[in-house]
């Protein structure tokens, strides 16, 4: 059974411009210990998605349509007092910007430790404490380093520090949005070690996201490939790396599997994210896309299912 | 960095600060157009007090060496007679700067409690009539005339409805009956501390609101704010533990600059009260020309600025880890 | 103050000047503005007061003893109330009130405007160097920035008036000017900073530009619309400074302010029975200030919200 269902999902911004639809018709499911990768290019909706799991989105935000299934709960009916009590206990969430993600002028651990003692009234501070140290130990900082203000930490101790806050409740589900992405080559390696490690010791599920498909296809079980607010791909990992459908999907994986430059643009011209303000009926990628045809720009495209566990969002198969 | 090196490497810079102004004080009052001699030893001496009193200050020496008496004067706490009160200048100064010190330091105290105090609620409340009508009413007493105001609190709740004395700092009747103890004279000097204070409230707590307001605003957006939600923490651990401290360190910062703001709005409001503090005898001194008088208190203001920029620099060293650790 | 300096400017976004950035960015603010309640009312005030400033011509045209300064009602010598003939009364020597009031906006205008000009365009010029030049320059002008920041200034004019002796308008205005300048030299040194690292001034560099073509044309179009915010701060502290000096009667005696106006209640003892007269200077003086405060406040708005922290102290 799923432990995550999302049908159909749909959220938008009011902006100055109008209603920016940023995601648009989301479905995807996730198993107890799974992981499960969202890749696309900035902008394309992927922390949208995560907030809305979340229920923080800002102000502006508006789910316009779907569902949240989340053990058997809609998280989008909870009222604010019970979405609340989800957040950390069962979904926790590592944030894009995570080198300012604690705040200065608290100690490390004892924002760790507040997370736990929210949840948990019962939990003594010190037994918080002891806590926060062997989870020190798991995401690999000393202990000792427990009680020293962020401004002390390096980044890579900061993701650590935050990622230790992540599993301090012992969430079902965890939403790491682009964990990686202000650290340099080496500490990026050790970090998405240490999240492939934990995901697997403690099976917990896990949301990846990424704008790097590589980085997906090392640690996740399943991946989702997003473009515009939409998801064109979807499915096992090994079933979308050994026959991406999508035009988009193979455009991502020839830049990621040739070595040879002129090849990379294979099935993609440049181009910048389309209107979402007004998006076309038809299909999104249209314009950019090699193998399009004239009825592409059009007609709405539709799911084509290549195999249980692996779909795409193309007319062209049809 | 850590603290007590900040907060050397701050009073160095203060001192030096000082200097500068002493310094400067010293040309201006030779270049200014008229004779320093006159104006630093009274007319109306006899020759004798007179020639004493230049010896004493250096006045018949070159400037070089005048510039060494003025220091020297300046750290034994010499600065010459006053001309109106024909007592020494710091007499004056000494019995002045308590009065002011407490009527300055409640008033700041004051204003910024309640202004942080008010400002946060009011960003929590973004939007609501209850954050616009605040906001508004910030700005309205922020940019009242203090002098006007200060009369108008005399003429309303001094002289209307008279439950305040009109002016000064304690009644004589009170003072001078010697059964009257310690308490009983407190309360009379409360008594004509509120109008005065409640003056320099009103103009103040208004700008410490608006900037708290914003700088919560700013903090509000901060990603440690959405990770504080993220956990799960309710609204009120989340405004007071996670965003109030942030916010308030530019303010605090801010309170620091506009301390000297705060001085001059003291003088006006002595001025008005008759409080007998040093900004009125700053006041009176240059409405009556007694240059001594002017000149020491104007170093002693500057002092008491410097001071308190200090103050609000340890607080701000202790508030923020970023510089304690 | 030193501390958080730098991590405030950081945030501080500047969007390099396009072909026409005035006139574009004048649309684009305005757009911003008009939605603004605070600033909507701000600019009404500032409407209704320049109006006053400008009937400020009109009542010694009509009648001699409408003058301001040296009208007089020769059938009145003392301070009467509000009437047919005065409509906000006269003062303890038969002036009208009305006609000082009107005058005094006048002044109030040229002091706030002129000081405010003098010591942003200082305030600019002096932190674009301390910004483009580093080292030095930086180090030191931004020390005598600090030192001048912490003296208040109402005080030194007074000081200076006693050395000097009576102050003319101009005098003051030049004062103010030149106490004034600090805060908006830091805030556009900040400024300066981001902008020295933007790729269009490395560009301009490249092409070899003088520092002073590089200063004038690529950095001060990008950090005017700042300026001009602290301007609407500033007008509004040189109002208060100059009407505060005139209250203590270390005003231009030649001129009728608002700030002498009320000098003249508080000395002549019409404090507590003419409050027709003690009501209408403060009020003006009040509003005025408050106006431009609020304009300022929804100028901020438009050009950037991160840019509010240091603004309110004046
Ligand atoms: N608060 C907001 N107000 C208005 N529009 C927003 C807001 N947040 C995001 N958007 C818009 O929604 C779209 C999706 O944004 P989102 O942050 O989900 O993208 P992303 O896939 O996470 O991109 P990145 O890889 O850059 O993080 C973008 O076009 C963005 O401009
Ligand atoms: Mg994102």
């Amino acid at each position: 059974m799923a432990l995550l269902t999302v049908e159909n999902l749909s959220v938008g911004y009011h902006t100055r411009k109008g209603f920016l639809k940023s995601v648009q018709g989301v479905s995807f499911a996730l198993a107890e210990g799974e992981s499960l990768g969202l890749v696309g290019e900035s902008g394309c909706g992927k922390t949208t998605i995560g907030m809305s799991l979340m229920g923080l989105l800002p102000e502006n935000a508006a789910v316009t349509d779907g569902r949240i299934l989340f053990e058997d709960t809609d998280l989008l009916k909870l009222s604010k007092k019970e979405i609340r009590q989800v957040r950390w206990k069962k979904i926790a969430m590592i944030f894009q910007a995570a080198m300012n993600a604690l705040n200065p002028v608290h100690r490390v651990s004892e924002q760790i430790a507040e997370a736990i003692l929210a949840h948990d009234t019962e939990i003594s501070e010190e037994t918080a404490m002891k806590q926060v140290e062997s989870l020190f130990e798991v995401v690999g900082i000393s202990p000792e380093r427990m009680r020293d203000y962020p401004h002390q930490y390096s980044g890579g101790m900061k993701q650590r520090a935050i990622i230790a806050m992540a599993l301090s409740c012992n969430p079902s589900l965890i939403i790491a949005d682009e964990p990686t992405t202000a650290l340099d080559v080496i500490v990026q390696d050790q970090i998405l070690n240490a999240i492939k490690d934990f995901q697997k010791r403690l099976n917990v599920s896990l949301i990846f996201i990424s704008h790097d498909i590589a980085v997906v296809a090392d640690v996740c079980d399943s991946i989702g490939i997003m473009f515009a607010g939409q998801l064109v791909e979807y499915g096992n990992v090994k079933d979308v790396f050994d026959v991406p459908m999508h035009p988009y999907t193979r455009s991502l994986l020839a830049s990621y599997l040739t070595l040879d430059k002129d090849i990379v643009q294979l099935d993609s011209k440049p181009g910048e994210t389309p209107d979402l303000v007004n998006p076309t009926p038809g299909c999104r990628f249209s314009e950019r896309c090699t193998v399009s045809k004239a009825a592409c720009s059009l007609n709405t495209p539709e799911w084509v299912e290549i195999s249980p566990t692996h779909k795409a969002l193309c007319n062209q198969f049809k | 960095m850590e603290v007590r090196k900040f907060i050397l490497k701050r009073f160095i810079e203060i001192f030096i600060i000082f200097f500068v102004i002493l310094t400067v004080l010293f040309l201006l009052f030779r270049l200014a157009p008229g004779d320093p001699v006159t104006r630093m030893v009274d007319p109306t001496l006899t020759p004798e007090d007179s020639q004493y009193l230049i010896a004493q200050l250096g006045l018949d020496q070159p400037i070089g060496l005048q510039y060494l008496y003025y220091i020297k004067n300046f750290f034994t706490g010499n600065f010459g007679n006053s001309f109106h009160y024909g007592v020494t200048v710091s007499s004056i100064i000494w019995s002045r700067l308590p009065n002011t010190i407490i009527l300055f330091t409640t008033s700041i105290l004051l204003s910024a409690f309640v202004g942080i105090f008010l400002g946060k609620i009011a960003s929590w409340q973004k939007g609501t009539k209850t954050d616009t009508w605040m906001t508004l009413g910030a700005l309205v007493c922020h940019t009242l005339f203090l002098p006007w105001l200060a009369m108008l609190m005399i003429w309303i709740f001094g002289f209307k409805i008279g439950w305040f004395p009109l002016n000064g700092m304690i009644s004589p009747k009170i003072w001078m009956d010697p059964s009257s103890g310690f308490w009983l004279k407190s309360l009379d000097v409360l008594h004509h501390m509120i109008l005065p204070l409640a003056t320099l409230f009103l103009i103040h707590f208004g700008s410490y609101l608006l900037l708290m307001r914003s700088s919560m605003l700013d903090t509000l957006k901060e990603d440690y704010i959405l990770t504080a939600r993220a956990k799960g923490l309710e609204e009120k651990t989340i405004r007071n533990k996670h965003a109030a401290p942030n916010a308030a360190l530019p303010v605090v910062t801010s309170v620091g600059i506009s301390l000297a703001f705060s001085l001059s709005g003291g003088a006006l409001t002595e001025t008005v009260f008759s409080w007998p503090g040093i900004g009125r005898e700053l006041v009176f001194a240059v409405s009556n020309s007694d240059y001594p008088l002017a000149q020491g208190s104007f170093l002693l203001i500057a002092i008491v600025v410097l001071m308190a920029n200090l103050v609000v620099d340890v607080l701000y060293a202790y508030l923020d880890p970023r510089i304690k650790y | 103050m030193t501390v958080n300096q730098s991590t405030q400017t950081s945030k501080i976004s500047v969007r390099p000047a396009k072909r026409f950035p005035t006139i574009e960015r004048l649309k684009e603010g305005w757009s911003v503005y008009k939605e603004n309640l605070i600033g909507k009312i701000g600019l009404t005030l500032l409407v209704i007061f320049a109006l006053m400033a400008v009937c400020s011509f009109f009542p010694p045209l009509i009648d001699p003893m409408y003058h301001p300064m040296t009208g007089v009602d020769p059938l009145i010598t003392h301070s009467t109330g509000p009437s047919w003939r005065h409509w906000l009364g006269t003062d303890f020597i038969g002036r009208d009130i009305l006609c000082q009031l009107l005058a005094g906006t006048r002044i109030a205008f040229m002091v706030g405007i002129s000081a405010a000009f003098m010591s942003i365009f200082l305030g600019t010029v002096i932190g674009m160097i301390a910004g483009y030049a580093g080292k030095i320059a930086d180090t030191l002008l931004m020390r005598l920035a600090d030192m001048i920041m912490v003296m208040p200034t109402l005080l030194v004019v007074l000081i200076l008036s006693s050395l000097f002796g009576q102050l003319n308008i101009w005098t003051i205005v030049l004062l103010i000017a030149l106490f004034r300048w600090p805060g908006v030299s830091r805030v556009i040194r900040a400024q300066t900073l981001s902008l020295k690292e933007r790729p269009f001034i490395e560009a301009a560099k490249v092409t070899g530009a003088s520092h002073f073509r590089i200063i004038f044309r690529h950095i001060m179009p990008n950090v005017l619309p700042l300026s001009l915010l602290y301007m609407t701060f500033r007008v509004t502290s040189a109002i208060i400074i100059e009407a505060a000096l005139a209250f203590l009667g270390f005003g231009d005696p030649s001129t009728v302010s608002w700030g002498m106006m009320l000098q003249w209640v508080w000395k002549t003892g019409h404090m507590f029975q003419a409050p027709y007269w003690l009501l209408p200077p403060g009020i003006c003086i009040s509003l005025l200030t408050l106006s431009f405060y609020m304009m300022g406040r929804a100028m901020e708005e438009v050009l950037d919200p991160r840019l509010r922290k240091e603004v309110a102290q004046e």
